[in-house]
């Protein structure tokens, strides 16, 4: 699998989709990942992010409930695909493999 | 409503946020916005949330919410209905290809026909019209007219005139005489030409028209005495190249002449015809015989540019009575003026008005453009409608799948229109091809204009009127039918009875055949005219103009001509005799009544011989001979038609005096009456004076016992020997007669040419509709075959119906066509007896064309093998 196909930013939202499932819609998603890094995360750039995913086949889309905050809109909810779990492992998998042969001494510290 | 929970986002940016979002994606945009608002005014109170409801909006801002989603559906928008119109028509030329073959060869021969005459008329229409001054240019006229006497209106005017107009009346801006001479021998380098048509004109000429200059200042030309101006075409001719400026030529070896100016060709419709100008200078200083300073001789016609704004009429009643002012006799002509725009096609004067002219024939030949046109459109209909029974089951389905009528009428006119365009386009090659014969035939040069856009608007206009004329009909009859009607098979009860399609055969027959009578009772009309007794006889006479030093030297060369057997008679004349020669007015003689002295008498002229050369028949008295007897220069021989003028029972020894009295006459002579001028008009009372009067040309018996080479090759040395500098020109009288009929002729065959056309288009649209009717009855022919009847039975059966709509036809049009041919013929003195017999030809003509076109059909569908008829479906 080629790294290009999935990028930082969505791998992040590909991972909180996983974790916000069934309830995963670009609200959630960016205040979950503003509340996880601390950082700003715009809907729209979580937006962005889901419609590629949903390009690529990684996560699956259906409109779901209408809400009085929305001011009546329904919202999109998003679900990792067969296919985006197994991109997810595969990305995990190497990570850890990666992780597992830095030697400890070498580890960096920041501090 | 302003909820303090539910503090509304920014207005505007949910405006530019809806304006610039792509509609399938904006729900769920503005949700999310709305949503994380709310969260956030309750975590960081509503001007940050304000801030950064800014700023997450414009996260949006970016090609992946602007982009609008294509329609998962296909969209068919009005070019892919055209592009479908276009495929079902292509499918159905293609389907049924002798149909489309006879379909658009019908409509492109009909097309081409009717553009040859729209070719021929626009150069008709445009005769002059080139000029830059042409709605200030007129001519002037005289108009006589005499008490008790016919006016006669006269296109020359008297070569004072001219001066005289340009310095009494401060509204005319420019004039300009212009006279036609074709006698001068042009010699270059030795080289000579004999009848290059010429012309002196005032300076003024190039500045009133516009025939531009190739070479040369265009001010100044014709003002020196010694200067000529001549066309490319001349150029060529002479000098072998068109950079001819400042060379030299010289007229009947006496005057030298520089050309100061080339003209561009003069463009084959104008009126003007001269290949050289020479200045009016010139033709004063050739005196007598060319200059005529007499105000009461109208030899040159004289044209005027009126000033802008000048009223003609108001001008008109100032110029009236100038003749009569200069010449101080009031019982002469008056004037007018003719503008341009009539010059050409309205120039036929009757009793001194306007009566039209060439635009009778140009209005009938439109006419028949239109209805060739109508032909073809009438054969495209008629297929179309035949092919109906096809189609219908197509236009059912059509319907029933949803098919508005609109746009089934849209795709009738599309087919219409493809066929249209094709036939356009072969039309055009046929145009192309057939230029060139049609040109000799009418004796013009005409053109495709293909560099004029106007001309491109005008064959898409023609090809879009054709697609509508003929496919309107079908497109709204087929369109018409009910589908439920057209399963079941009763809309053929519609075809019984009077059917349109029966209606636009029989008005296509009665063209046709309107058409084949005009055309042979204008042939008849020519063979009458032609079959006329001439009263002298043309055959083995020549004429010889008095170019050079023939008229010095015409008793030796008479002598000769006489005495080495070439000619067994020879006479000395005013014109030659197929001339319509001079006219005049104001004879006196005894017993004259004032109503009849102004009747129009030609005037001829004879030394001697006359009736002997031309073999005219002598009734009383003898024929001028000056030789034998020398009083005869005041004799005169008068026609039948004089004779009964003058009223005179003994005309031998009666006298005829000119106006003033100051000429006598004596008539010693009649002689039957003979054609000069028209050969369908009356012939004229005719005066033929002695050698009193002047000569132009001479007339030559020729030998008959020797053959025309024979006595051509010993009349030619006798002529180079008194006239060396000109070549040996001459004219058989016999052909200039025959010429005389050209204008008839080219009618007739005109007509014939049409009628053959609109006769094919017509018989091919009866072979498809015959083919077809053939086709739909194929089981009812195989039924009735089998139940015993003969191919005589079927042929009859099938032939009916198109023979009963040719009979129609044919007692349509006998009674148009003899209305039209009668008024045709009153224009002619002298014309034919419409029998009935013209019409029983051309109607048992068109029946038998008919019964041949419909019985290929009719023979091959009753020779067809019931087995195979009744086996299909």
């Amino acid at each position: 699998m080629r790294r290009s196909d999935l990028g930082e930013f969505e791998e992040v939202v590909l991972l909180a989709v996983a974790v916000l499932v069934p309830k995963a819609y670009s609200v959630m998603i960016a205040e979950e990942l503003e509340r996880e890094t601390g950082q700003t995360v715009s809907t729209g750039a979580v937006h962005a992010a889901l419609q590629r995913l949903e390009q690529k086949g990684y996560v699956t889309s259906v409109m779901g409930e209408a809400t009085a905050e929305r001011g009546g809109r329904r919202k999109r909810l998003f679900t990792v695909s067969a296919l985006g779990g197994r991109v997810l492992t595969e990305v995990r998998s190497v990570r850890n493999r990666l992780w597992e042969r830095i030697v400890p001494p070498t580890l960096l510290e920041w501090s | 409503m302003r909820n303090p929970n539910h503090p509304k986002p920014p207005r505007w940016a949910d405006r530019l946020l809806s304006w610039l979002v792509a509609p399938h994606l904006r729900e769920e945009v503005l949700g999310d916005l709305h949503e994380r608002y709310q969260l956030r005014v309750q975590r960081l109170g509503v001007a940050k949330a304000r801030q950064r409801y800014w700023r997450d909006s414009l996260a949006y801002v970016r090609p992946a919410f602007i982009k609008r989603k294509p329609s998962e559906y296909p969209n068919p928008t009005h070019s892919a209905m055209i592009r479908n119109h276009f495929l079902i028509a292509f499918r159905n030329l293609m389907g049924g290809k002798s149909f489309s073959i006879i379909n658009i060869g019908g409509l492109a021969v009909g097309m081409a026909g009717a553009a040859l005459i729209a070719l021929w008329l626009q150069n008709e229409s445009s005769f002059d019209k080139f000029h830059e001054h042409q709605d200030r240019l007129y001519q002037v006229y005289g108009l006589t007219n005499p008490v008790g006497g016919t006016p006669y209106a006269i296109p020359e005017t008297s070569q004072p005139l001219a001066p005289a107009l340009k310095q009494n009346y401060p509204e005319v801006e420019a004039v300009t005489r212009i006279k036609d001479i074709d006698k001068f021998l042009v010699r270059v380098d030795g080289q000579s030409f004999t009848g290059i048509q010429g012309a002196f004109a005032d300076p003024s000429f190039l500045h009133m028209f516009s025939f531009p200059l190739v070479a040369g200042p265009k001010n100044g030309q014709l003002t020196t005495i010694s200067s000529i101006v001549i066309t490319e075409k001349l150029a060529r001719k002479l000098f072998g190249t068109t950079d001819a400026l400042n060379k030299t030529i010289r007229l009947d070896s006496v005057d030298h002449f520089v050309v100061t100016g080339i003209l561009k060709d003069l463009p084959p419709n104008t009126r003007f015809t001269f290949e050289y100008l020479l200045p009016w200078e010139y033709l004063k200083k050739l005196g007598t015989g060319w200059s005529n300073e007499d105000w009461l001789s109208n030899n040159t016609p004289t044209f005027v540019l009126l000033k802008p704004n000048t009223n003609q009429a108001a001008f008109d009643a100032k110029i009236k009575d100038l003749t009569q002012r200069y010449s101080g006799r009031r019982d002469v002509w008056t004037h007018f003026l003719f503008p341009l725009r009539q010059w050409h096609l309205y120039a036929d004067f009757e009793n001194g008005k306007p009566v039209g002219g060439r635009i009778e024939t140009v209005r009938v030949f439109g006419l028949i453009a239109a209805f060739i046109l109508l032909i073809a459109c009438i054969n495209f209909m008629n297929l179309s409608t035949a092919r109906s029974e096809k189609r219908a089951k197509e236009i059912g389905v059509r319907k029933v799948a949803g098919a508005g009528r609109g746009s089934l009428i849209g795709q009738f006119i599309t087919e219409a229109f493809l066929t249209a365009c094709l036939a356009g386009a072969i039309a055009l090659l046929l145009v192309q091809l057939a230029l060139p014969s049609f040109d000799t035939l009418i004796s013009t040069q005409l053109a495709i204009p293909y560099q004029n856009f106007s001309f491109w608007l005008w064959a898409v206009g023609f090809v879009v009127l054709t697609s509508l004329l003929a496919g309107s009909y079908p497109a709204f009859y087929l369109s018409s039918f009910q589908p439920i009607g057209i399963f079941t098979k009763q809309f053929k009860k519609s075809q019984l009875g009077l059917s349109p399609r029966k209606i636009l055969v029989v008005l296509q027959f009665t063209f046709a055949i309107v058409l084949v009578i005009a055309t042979i009772i204008v042939r008849d009309q020519i063979l009458y005219a032609q079959e006329r007794d001439k009263g002298y006889a043309n055959s083995n006479l020549i004429h010889v103009n008095f170019v050079g030093d023939i008229e010095k030297n015409y008793s030796p060369i008479k002598r000769e001509l006489i005495r080495s057997g070439a000619a067994v008679s020879v006479t000395k004349t005013m014109t030659d005799l197929t001339n319509e020669s001079w006219r005049t007015w104001g004879l006196r003689w005894p017993g004259e009544n004032p109503k009849d002295t102004n009747t129009a008498i030609t005037l001829f002229s004879s030394d001697a011989d006359l009736v002997k050369t031309a073999g005219m028949t002598l009734i009383e008295g003898r024929d001028i001979d000056s030789y034998q007897y020398p009083a005869d220069s005041f004799s005169v021989v008068l026609n039948e038609t004089a004779v009964k003028l003058m009223g005179f029972r003994n005309p031998i020894g009666q006298t005829i005096s000119n106006r003033d009295r100051s000429i006598t006459w004596r008539v010693v002579g009649v002689v039957k009456d003979y054609i000069v001028g028209s050969p369908y008009e009356k012939i004229p009372p005719i005066v033929i004076e002695g050698p009193g009067a002047w000569f132009n040309t001479m007339h030559i018996k020729f030998n008959p016992a020797n053959s025309t080479a024979d006595n051509l090759a010993k009349a030619e040395p006798i002529f180079k020997k008194y006239n060396p500098a000109y070549p040996f020109d001459f004219q058989f009288v016999d052909q200039e007669y025959a010429r005389k009929f050209d204008h008839e002729q080219r009618t007739k065959t005109l007509a014939g040419l049409f009628a053959a056309l609109a006769i094919f288009i017509s018989c091919l649209g009866l072979f498809g509709l015959a083919s077809f009717v053939a086709e739909q009855r194929t089981k009812e022919i195989g039924v009735r075959k089998v139940l015993g009847a003969s191919v005589f039975n079927l042929w009859r059966l099938l032939s009916k119906d198109f023979v009963i709509l040719v009979i129609i036809a044919f007692g349509i049009a006998t009674p148009v066509a003899y209305y039209f041919l009668h008024t045709w013929l009153q224009k002619y003195e002298y014309r034919t007896e419409i029998s009935w017999w013209i019409f029983a030809v051309s109607g048992a003509g068109a029946l038998v064309i008919t019964l041949l076109t419909v019985s290929f059909q009719s023979i091959k569908a009753a020779l067809m093998n019931p087995v195979k008829s009744l086996r299909s479906e």
